[in-house]
């Protein structure tokens, strides 16, 4: 217990510093709006060009589409560039300084990035559902917001792994920016994020659903809209079979890494 | 001429310094030219299913998304710190440009090289090989496209983050008008009404960078030259001034700023 009330206070010091210029938190958060406007132009045309079959393409209608789209870019918006802070921590030999303190490394990773994840994300989710509502109307079933709230946590949790694996690899090539310029595209296309899944060709639709990054994005996203008992069972199995491998490869990953790990400075 | 040599000189510098670091220029490289081509796949996913978009297809794509992936790339390449200007001018990172006998905007611009940007300009070219609209007179089309297309995006990245000099720190919104150049850049512009359309020609001019530059490779047209070239000299302008203007307000703390 006492070892978990240390991660607790970590992640409410980061909470509380994520609080500490509003200004920025709010500013960063308005470019969900752009976003949310510009996929309303292009499903709008989509839908009325598609002549949808009861207003539906692949069993979801504009409003769902735009709904799904919110919370996958409230997702995706929402984490913190865990990677980038990594690899700039081992450039500059700061890590050196977190590596002796009395904490599990990826622990500590993990409260600071969920301390910096919670208020961006609501923000997001804030800014981006007015814009929607405005757009295409109440969601269909406000209440797959809480049913997915599970989905979205576990989302982190993965989106933290793969990060935290990509900062990793900082230890031995220092510059980490072109796994995560990858990470985010395979993120958007295996994910779902511009293109919900369901409108993928079959044999993609097949292989992307098992894969991590839809249990990420399409998983959580899909359930807001369509919150049925099933598919809730569905998406959490997947989503925790998934974290189990990612945490046992992280861990794996962290200890062979420490291995091979210059600080050059500080 | 003698800016034209001191510029080369700096290009030639900055492209030094970033290959000192050859596997971490590589990465960048050949990373951006992979990110672009899995980016490009969505669209590619998109028009399988829903063929066109008020009849914009992926060929208008390949030839939309190439040219502003160049023209990015070059501003990137050249005038790095265009990305960053309102932060060097919030921290009075200007003192040490403005004691220097050289053209303050131009030298300030020019003294970063952002080696993924390297990746950007050759998928851009590589995207447009692949559009089926590839001709020889059409890629000088699209080089002299693309440079106009350049010029727009440099002067409205100048633009913007000059608003520094007026409104102090302003990352957010420097980052949220880029992407937002950027996402509007590149979508179909046949989704859009007219009054959005007025909005892409002049507040965020990413008609200029990504669905004009595309018309105009695609087909030569008179209007669409004078479109880019009016674009390109107005915003150029526009922004020169701007910095000028918001020059004569800046002030520093005297602080000790070293500029690797």
């Amino acid at each position: 217990m006492k070892t978990f009330s240390k991660y607790w206070s970590i992640f409410q010091i980061t909470l509380i510093n994520s609080l500490a210029y509003p200004g920025e938190l709010v500013g960063r958060s308005l470019m969900i709006i752009p976003f949310m406007w510009i996929f309303y132009q292009l499903w709008k045309v989509t839908f009325s060009a598609a002549g949808a079959d009861g207003g539906m393409i692949s069993g979801l209608t504009l409003r769902d589409t735009l709904w799904y789209l919110m919370l996958a870019e409230t997702i995706e918006l929402g984490r913190p560039p865990i990677a980038r802070t990594m690899s700039e921590s081992v450039k500059d030999g700061s890590i050196a300084y977190i590596l002796n303190k009395p904490y599990d490394f990826l622990l500590y990773q993990f409260s600071t990035a969920m301390g910096e994840t919670i208020f961006r994300a609501m923000l997001n989710a804030v800014f981006g559902g007015l814009t929607v509502w405005w757009l295409v109307g109440a969601p269909n079933h406000p209440e797959g917001f809480l049913i997915a709230l599970p989905a979205i946590l576990g989302a982190w949790v993965l989106h933290f792994c793969i990060n935290a694996m990509i900062g990793l690899s900082a230890f031995v090539v220092e510059d980490v920016s072109a796994f995560t310029w990858i990470y985010q595209k395979f993120s958007f296309i295996f994910g779902g994020m511009l293109i919900p899944l369901d409108f993928y060709p079959q044999w993609l639709q097949t292989i992307a659903k098992f894969l991590p990054f839809s249990s990420a994005i399409y998983g959580p996203s899909r359930l807001f809209v369509t919150p049925t008992a099933e598919f809730f069972i569905s998406v959490m199995t997947l989503q925790l079979a998934w974290i189990f491998v990612l945490v046992f490869l992280l861990i794996v990953a962290y200890r062979r890494g420490l291995t091979q790990l210059t600080v050059n400075g500080g | 001429m003698k800016e034209l040599k001191f510029l080369i000189a700096i290009w030639k510098t900055n492209l030094q310094s970033a290959m000192e670091y050859r596997g971490a220029f590589l990465t960048q490289v050949i990373g951006m030219i992979a990110n672009n081509f899995i980016y490009f796949a969505i669209w590619i996913i998109f028009f399988n299913r829903f063929k066109d978009v008020r009849g914009w297809g992926i060929n208008d794509m390949y030839v939309t998304f190439g040219v502003l992936a160049s023209a990015f790339g070059l501003v990137s390449l050249l005038f790095g710190n265009a990305f960053t200007l309102s932060d060097i001018i919030a921290k009075g990172r200007l003192d040490y440009y403005l004691s220097l006998p050289r053209p303050v905007l131009l030298h300030t611009v020019a003294s970063r090289t952002i080696a993924s940007g390297m990746g950007d300009f050759i998928y851009g070219f590589i995207s447009y090989g692949m559009s089926g609209y590839f001709t020889w007179d059409g890629l000088a089309r699209f080089v002299l496209a693309m440079l106009l297309a350049a010029t727009v995006f440099a002067a409205f990245l100048i633009l913007t983050q000059s608003l520094a000099f007026w409104f102090g720190m302003m990352t957010n919104f420097s980052n949220l008008v880029l992407n937002a150049m950027l996402t509007f850049g590149i979508y179909p512009i046949t989704l859009f009404d007219s009054y959005a359309k007025l909005i892409l020609f002049t507040i965020i001019p990413a008609a200029l960078m990504g669905a004009i530059p595309a018309e105009f490779i695609r087909a030569f047209t008179w209007t669409t030259l004078g479109q880019l070239l009016l674009g390109a000299i107005g915003f150029l302008s526009l922004a020169i001034f701007i910095f000028n203007t918001g020059l004569r307000r800046y002030e520093s703390g005297s602080a000790i700023q070293i500029e690797v």
